[in-house]
């Protein structure tokens, strides 16, 4: 009879469990945090969330370089790495050699399709950072943090960017801003105009509320200015309009009231502690140790190692790649490179090399560049794993460059010999022979932005904006895939829009030629 | 927990001196196949009154003369006569007919008999279980059942298998169906460390599965059943004497094909041929090295070796497998069994070790007069495996040069008698190249050990006041802890680094032997479910009622912690990675699923038997509004036998039909995006992802607040029949097609508006069709000689027929290994889901491939995208056979099964099969490939980019017939006093036919890439009861 009891007792208790368990659907993650747990434990919370979209441009995932954003590759889908591959390899100056599907598309500038993959990398990326932005804009409105404004104005630095290569690289997608978060019916398509407009106006609205001086690696006035003198000096290829007077205002504006001035050293804008270099406007942050990824400078400068005909270590690094090689596109415009004084003439490991880019495929064809290195320029370092050299996104050499293009171009309000001037200030710190004005000219600038800027991400843009990308009337090693080069269609002025996303957006169309 | 271990040893030892000596006919009257003892077999002296029947343990006791003619009988076997010749003790085994109708069936919250079944249920017991080597539960079910397709990952030791039930359901959720273990619903999780959740529990304590696959069987169960359920049942104890079962086999493995390249010497020749500059990566320099090998040739001062890097790696493996169980009645009162085992076994893989130590305890006392019956459980095991880093072993034998030596004892050699090429960089000797995969294998020792119960208690109590009544009560823990350590041994090549301190190339290097990775991990999982039943005979139309409903409680909890280290960048010497956000990198999942349901059951005229049942669901992952899933079902089964116009035809044995409709829902995307997916959260970056300095990096995670069930309704009629005498034809058949709705599948988000790219979302239809055929012929069955035959085939065609307004999506698990993001899958409107979406290969004259050929299927001159089709990867049909045949005391069985259709993608061609792929890209190093020589691939592929990989070229026939097993045994009995003993050999996986030029067409994502090899094992074995 106790049994009987005890076995009835048991039904009832059952019965009140159920009760009190079905609140138990409600789980409870420890790890992660909703934002209201995450503000209660860290004060600074915003500021990490604002860190971790900057970082969006550097590093592949939350959880180390193995991790990744988005669902592609960890190692081969970072912003960096995409606008080197994008931006360099599609170019006349660096070739990579590995004959991976896609990059060597890349490389050769030819059978370039919706299927490849470092598209859907940059399109993944770009559209991460957009909506992370937005999260972050959409639920600013209800936190209590300090200096709102100017969180806001990095916040929107930072998408303006992320849409700057978007209008640059694919000419059009969708605007997602923080008015349209949430929605889950496809956005209809952008055009490059009106992706254009935003960013134009963002930029404007974003160096109101940002500061004069900001952290490092942080959006200041200085840094949106220059953004957007980057978008207009390319408005007649964006938008068919050109706007030489608007990009020349806003660069003067870099070079006057940021507070930058040239680097002593060419190499110290490139080395393992750049961090101090004086020139450097908008890095993009690497770190040994607690900024690790495959696809910030340890692609570009491990990619240009191989212990074949080089000493890793003198680089600081303990891997590599054997990929990267520059051609003589590069290398030949500084003449003959033993005899020449240009500082930047040495950047290019000649030692069991051929001049002659014979084979890209083949390492000793053509010249590995040293212009990114892992030591410290002004002290001595340890090799390591992963790069810690920043990456120089921004840099005031480009900004004089720029400004004397308005001039050479005509802007409003530019002045030519303040045009030379700052031209002669970027070659005489590498020791180059300064240029007298009559010199200076298109054909000029854009080689000097070769010299200067190769290997920065923008020469693809650079070669566009000069009408010598396409077509048939400037050639380089390996353009449309042959050894000398062969014309390319005008449709490479833009990249295929990836079918990833043309499946996942149906109002998304194809760019013209794919 | 130890004192009960104890006292069931005492148990063990002692319990056979309890025994008391008779001295009239005595004797065992056993199951055939099993040995197991039948109790309440009925015993008669042919032609007299004499009678007895056997005790729970069948034995008996009678009295009787020389020449009387004894009969035994038992309901669901076949009766045995045999003449009385004086001996003392007389044991006799009884053949099962083949249909079990009187078979108690285990269905979801309760049990009926297999007659009155109204679902589609297949029951297979121990006697019909694979034989031979079989170390995981699944194993023993391999190919058995019609519709149930069981894919190994390959030949691993505990190798996940991937069971799908009529196709599974769905597309990104998981698709593997409910596994039951003594009414515990278990885990989709695996502790860390454990490849098979099946290999957690000794296949030598299962007595039975039920394998649940319509709607109406499953829909009880609700939310994880969509994909069918398995329901394990373990062998019980015994109300009589006690018996012991001791068994023991030995096996060996071997691999039996490997994958086809260059030898050294072919190699040489290649090399020399196509890539001529190269020829000066052959080999090592003259004199550099000190090995045992023999060096087969010098070219140019350097000694090639002819390495065959597979053979370095694979092993003649040994596996031991030990069994001891014991059957009592403790106190007179508690059926009791309990179980010790023991298994080892070695993967084909050096170092690749698999150790387990099982233990159960099973007591189903009856108390309160019959009243109150409790069913306890508890098993106990430990396992510990060697895990191996496969893709660097196994696709490092492919890749490595065959013309380098394995070995290396120079004294300058660095790293532990390995060869391993080097160059120097500065002042530092760097490693270059591949690294030599057995030197992986044997420098990292990586033991994953998990500790685990997984125990019950039932109580069954029928009312006292209403004894229609019965309250149920089911009280479950699934617990595990698994540690996972991972050690370097000394001079390994993963740990050599430098110390920046030291220029002097012969000092300023270092290894780290010891921990490199740790984590240790809890999963609690508990489950609770009660139910009322109500059930009432009435001699009416109806003849018999049922209702019943109760509620189901389970929560899964994941909580673990691991220590990561990284290098010092100065010193060279590893440290822990410290990571302040989360300090001990934890990860904490639940999952809690709570449910509702009722069912009925009406007998009407004994003919007619219906079921309704309705289950309410809720599960954590979705958000409050959209956590309620509603899932009922119906069913009729019609008992034509018991019409009149059938029941006078003797030849009919049994004849039913069975019609189910009903609903039932699915919720785990734990494995596609975790255990929170329908809430905004952040998560802070680890220690190697930090930005800004000296802020604290957060990412917002993706998540999908509109997330809800998935919902499968599947529309079944079947047919049970058993023809002729002695069951001579029996078997079901059963046509079904099952609608899903809502499908959970990983989708491109539109760009720009999601959190990421892909996220789970409810995404649009499938739709099934298929049918089933199990049928058995038992054409011989006399007193010395049997013979049956056994077969299944099954046909599932499944069909995406929406994507809300999307023409396909990707498969996420079709990459193809050229680099990573390359998918070949799809889910495509209007074709099977998972189909290739390729280009077709154009073929020259002589049938070689045309490289970057393909034909423009659109005519437009043109090849995009718009030329590719798809083709359809994994097979519509599946079939099984077998055969059991006794001869007295000598048994032979066998049992092969295969697939129709599906594609296989041989990646190896794509990955090791093109002329340049031989060269470094990166390095000094060269890498074998395929032997163009032998046919494995083809001379004209140069590179593998753009379209290429997209050739359905690489795409091969997966149709197979593969022998699971060959069984020899010999039974000798009374080799002691009431002891028989069977001894047997056996042989598993002797042969496949197939068309596949790789190594094995069965592969569960028809991506050929780095396979594990199934080997063939070959085993030796005693079965002994007392």
């Amino acid at each position: 009879m106790i049994m009987k009891k005890i076995v009835y007792t048991l039904i009832v208790m059952a019965l009140f469990t159920i009760v009190a368990c079905t609140n138990e659907l409600d789980t409870q993650p420890k790890v992660e945090l909703t934002l209201d747990e995450l503000l209660a434990k860290d004060p600074q919370a915003v500021e990490g969330i604002v860190s971790r979209l900057y970082g969006s441009f550097a590093l592949s995932g939350p959880n180390g370089p193995g991790s990744s954003d988005v669902s592609d590759d960890p190692g081969e889908s970072p912003f960096l790495r995409g606008i080197i591959n994008l931006e360099d390899f599609t170019a006349d100056a660096l070739k990579n050699r590995w004959g991976d599907d896609g990059l060597d598309q890349l490389t050769t500038t030819s059978d370039w399709d919706e299927n490849n993959k470092f598209f859907k990398y940059m399109y993944n990326r770009i559209y991460y950072t957009i909506p992370q932005c937005n999260n972050l804009l959409s639920v600013l409105s209800n936190v209590d943090v300090k200096n709102k404004d100017q969180v806001i104005g990095e916040v929107r630095f930072i998408r303006s960017l992320a849409y700057y290569y978007l209008i640059d690289v694919f000419g059009k997608g969708v605007l997602a801003t923080e008015e349209n978060f949430g929605t889950s019916e496809s956005l209809p398509e952008a055009s490059r105009l009106e992706l254009f407009n935003y960013v134009k106006s963002e930029l404007l609205a974003s160096i109101d509320l940002l500061p004069q001086t900001n952290g490092y690696g942080q959006a200041n006035k200085a840094v949106a200015e220059m953004l957007l003198a980057k978008l207009y000096l390319n408005a007649n290829v964006y938008i068919g309009t050109p706007m030489w007077d608007e990009a020349a205002t806003h660069i003067k504006k870099v070079i006057d009231q940021g507070g930058y001035s040239l680097d002593p050293n060419f190499e110290a804008i490139f080395s393992g502690d750049n961090d101090s270099s004086p020139e450097i406007i908008f890095p993009l942050i690497a770190d040994a140790v607690n900024s690790q990824s495959y696809g910030n400078t340890t692609y570009l400068i491990n990619g240009s190692l191989s212990a074949d005909t080089m000493t890793l270590t003198d680089y600081g690094a303990t891997e590599g790649w054997g990929g990267h090689r520059t051609t003589k596109a590069w290398y030949g415009l500084f003449g003959d490179l033993t005899n020449s004084t240009d500082d930047r003439a040495d950047l290019f490991w000649t030692s069991g090399h051929n001049y002659e880019m014979t084979d890209y495929k083949k390492w000793v064809d053509g010249y590995p560049s040293i212009k990114y290195r892992n030591s410290s320029f002004h002290s001595s370092s340890s090799p390591t794993s992963f790069s810690g050299t920043d990456f120089p996104l921004f840099r005031l050499a480009d900004a004089y460059l720029i400004y004397a293009e308005c001039a050479v171009r005509n802007a409003q309000g530019t002045d030519k010999n303040l045009a030379k001037d700052y031209v002669n200030a970027v070659r005489t710190r590498s020791n180059a022979t300064p240029i007298s004005l009559s010199e200076l000219t298109e054909n000029f600038i854009i080689d000097e932005r070769g010299r200067e800027l190769n290997f920065e991400g923008q020469r693809r843009t650079d070669l566009i904006r000069f009408g010598k990308f396409t077509g048939g009337s400037y050639l380089w090693p390996w353009k449309g895939n042959t050894l000398n080069g062969a014309s390319i269609p005008d449709t490479y002025n833009l990249f295929p829009i990836p079918l990833t996303a043309l499946e996942a957006n149906a109002n998304l169309q194809q760019n013209p030629g794919y | 927990m130890k004192t009960n271990v104890n006292s069931l040893l005492f148990l063990l030892l002692f319990a056979p001196f309890l025994l008391m000596a008779q001295n009239t006919l005595k004797g065992t009257v056993a199951e055939q196949s099993t040995s197991l003892p039948l109790p309440g077999v009925n015993i008669l002296i042919k032609g007299t009154s004499t009678g007895t029947t056997t005790d729970f343990d069948g034995n008996y006791q009678i009295t009787i003369k020389k020449g009387d003619v004894i009969e035994f009988s038992y309901v669901g076997y076949n009766s045995k006569e045999i003449t009385y010749s004086g001996q003392s003790t007389l044991n006799v085994q009884l053949i099962e007919n083949a249909a079990q109708l009187d078979e108690i069936v285990i269905i979801g919250y309760g049990s009926v008999k297999k007659e009155d079944l109204t679902g589609s249920v297949d029951v297979i017991s121990s006697k019909d279980f694979n034989k031979g080597a079989v170390i995981s539960a699944d194993q023993l079910l391999t190919g058995k059942l019609a519709g149930v397709r069981i894919t190994s990952n390959g030949g691993q030791p505990d190798s996940a298998p991937n069971i799908r039930i009529r196709g599974g359901s769905s597309l990104s959720a998981n698709n593997n169906p409910l596994i039951v273990i003594d009414g515990i619903p278990i885990d989709n999780t695996n502790p860390a460390g454990v490849g098979n959740p099946l290999s957690l529990i000794n296949p030598n304590d299962i007595d039975s599965f039920s394998v649940l696959k319509d709607a109406s069987a499953t829909a009880i169960y609700g939310s994880r059943a969509s994909n069918g359920v398995i329901i394990i049942t373990t062998k019980k104890g015994t109300s009589g004497d006690v018996k012991y079962n001791f068994s023991s086999d030995v096996s060996v493995s071997n691999v039996t094909n490997e994958i086809d390249v260059m030898n050294g010497d072919t190699f040489v020749s290649f090399i020399q041929d196509y890539h001529p500059t190269y020829a000066n990566l052959l080999g090592v320099p003259v004199n550099t090295v000190q090995s045992f090998e023999s060096v087969s040739q010098v070219i140019n001062g350097r000694a090639i070796y002819n390495t065959n890097w597979q053979d370095a790696i694979y092993r003649t493996s040994i596996s031991n497998n030990t069994n001891f169980s014991a059957r009592a009645n403790l106190f007179d009162k508690i059926p009791f069994r309990g179980s010790l085992g023991y298994t080892k076994n070695e993967g084909v893989v050096k170092t690749n070790d698999y150790e387990r130590y099982s233990m159960s305890v099973k007591m189903t006392p009856t108390m309160l007069d019959d009243h109150l019956k409790i069913d306890f459980n508890a098993k106990g095991l430990y396992s510990e495996k060697n895990a191996i880093d496969e893709g660097g072993a196994l696709g490092g034998a492919v890749n490595m040069d065959p013309t380098k030596p394995v070995y290396n004892y120079d004294v300058n050699n660095r790293f532990g008698g390995f060869y391993n090429s080097t160059s120097v960089d500065g002042n530092r000797l760097i490693l270059d190249g591949q690294w030599n995969p057995l030197a992986l294998l044997q420098q990292r020792q990586r033991p994953e050990q998990v500790s685990k119960i997984l125990s019950n208690i039932e109580f069954d109590y029928k009312m006292h006041f209403l004894p229609e009544l019965r309250a149920v009560a089911n009280f479950g823990l699934e617990a595990s802890k698994a540690k996972i350590k991972e050690t370097y041994s000394d001079n390994s090549l993963s740990t050599y680094k430098f110390d920046s301190s030291d220029t002097d190339i012969d000092t300023n290097y270092l290894f780290n032997p010891g921990v490199n990775y740790l984590e240790n991990q809890s999963i609690t999982n508990t489950t609770m479910d009660g139910y009322l039943v109500y059930a009432k005979e009435i001699n009416d139309i109806v003849k018999r009622f049922e209702i019943q409903g109760g509620y189901s409680y389970q929560n899964f909890k994941n909580d673990g912690n691991k220590v990561i280290y990284q290098y010092n960048n100065d010193s060279g010497l590893r440290e822990i990675q410290v990571n302040s956000d989360n300090p001990n990198n934890r990860y904490y999942n639940v999952l809690n699923l709570q449910s509702f349901f009722g069912r009925s059951n009406i007998n009407i005229l004994d003919k007619y038997l219906l079921t309704f049942s309705i289950r309410a669901d809720a599960s954590s992952l979705f958000t409050k509004e959209n956590r309620w899933g509603y899932f009922p079902a119906g069913a009729l089964a019609w008992k034509l036998k018991e019409e009149s116009f059938i029941k006078d035809l003797n030849f009919i044995n049994d004849l039913k039909l069975r019609i189910g409709y009903g609903k039932t829902g699915q919720q785990d995307i734990t494995g596609a995006v975790g255990y929170y997916p329908s809430s905004p959260l952040f998560i802070a970056g680890s220690s190697t992802s930090q930005y800004l300095p000296g802020v604290s990096l957060y990412s917002a995670s993706a998540f999908n607040p509109d997330l809800t069930w998935e919902k499968t309704t599947t529309a079944n009629i079947g047919l049970d029949f058993d023809f002729f005498t002695n069951s001579f034809i029996s078997g079901s058949v059963d046509f079904y097609k099952k609608d899903t709705n809502d499908l959970l599948a990983r989708t491109s988000l539109p760009p720009g508006q999601g959190l990421s790219d892909t996220f789970v979302q409810n995404v649009g239809s499938t739709e099934s069709k298929g049918f089933e055929v199990n049928l058995n012929l038992n054409p011989i069955e006399t007193e010395n000689f049997n013979l049956e035959f056994n077969s299944n085939v099954g046909y599932n065609r499944t069909e995406v027929t929406d994507l809300k307004g999307s023409s396909r999506i990707t498969a996420s698990e079709s990459g193809l290994p050229t680099g990573t993001g390359v998918l070949i899958g799809y889910h495509a409107v209007g074709y099977q889901p998972y189909s290739a979406w390729v280009f077709k290969q154009i073929y020259d004259v002589e049938g070689n491939p045309v490289f970057n050929g393909f034909l423009d299927l659109n005519g437009d001159n043109q090849i995009t995208n718009d030329d590719r089709f798809y083709k359809t990867m994994r097979p519509n049909w599946t079939y099984g056979f077998g055969m059991n045949f006794s001869y007295k005391n000598w048994d032979l069985s066998t049992s092969l099964r295969g697939q129709v259709g599906g594609l296989v993608y041989n990646s190896k061609r794509l990955t090791s099969g093109w002329v340049d792929k031989a060269i470094p890209v990166n390095s000094n190093s060269l890498s074998n490939v395929l032997d163009f020589n032998s046919g494995a691939a083809n001379f004209g592929f140069q590179n593998v980019i753009g379209n290429v990989p997209f050739s359905d070229y690489f795409l091969e026939d997966a149709s197979f017939l593969r022998c699971e097993n060959i069984v020899i045994g010999y039974r000798v009995e009374n080799i002691l006093k009431n002891a028989s003993l069977r001894i047997y050999g056996s042989v598993n996986n002797p042969f496949i036919f197939s068309n596949y030029s790789g190594q094995d067409p069965e592969n569960f994502n028809s991506i050929d890439n780095n396979f594990y090899p199934r080997p063939t094992v070959y085993t030796m074995g005693i079965n002994l009861d007392f």
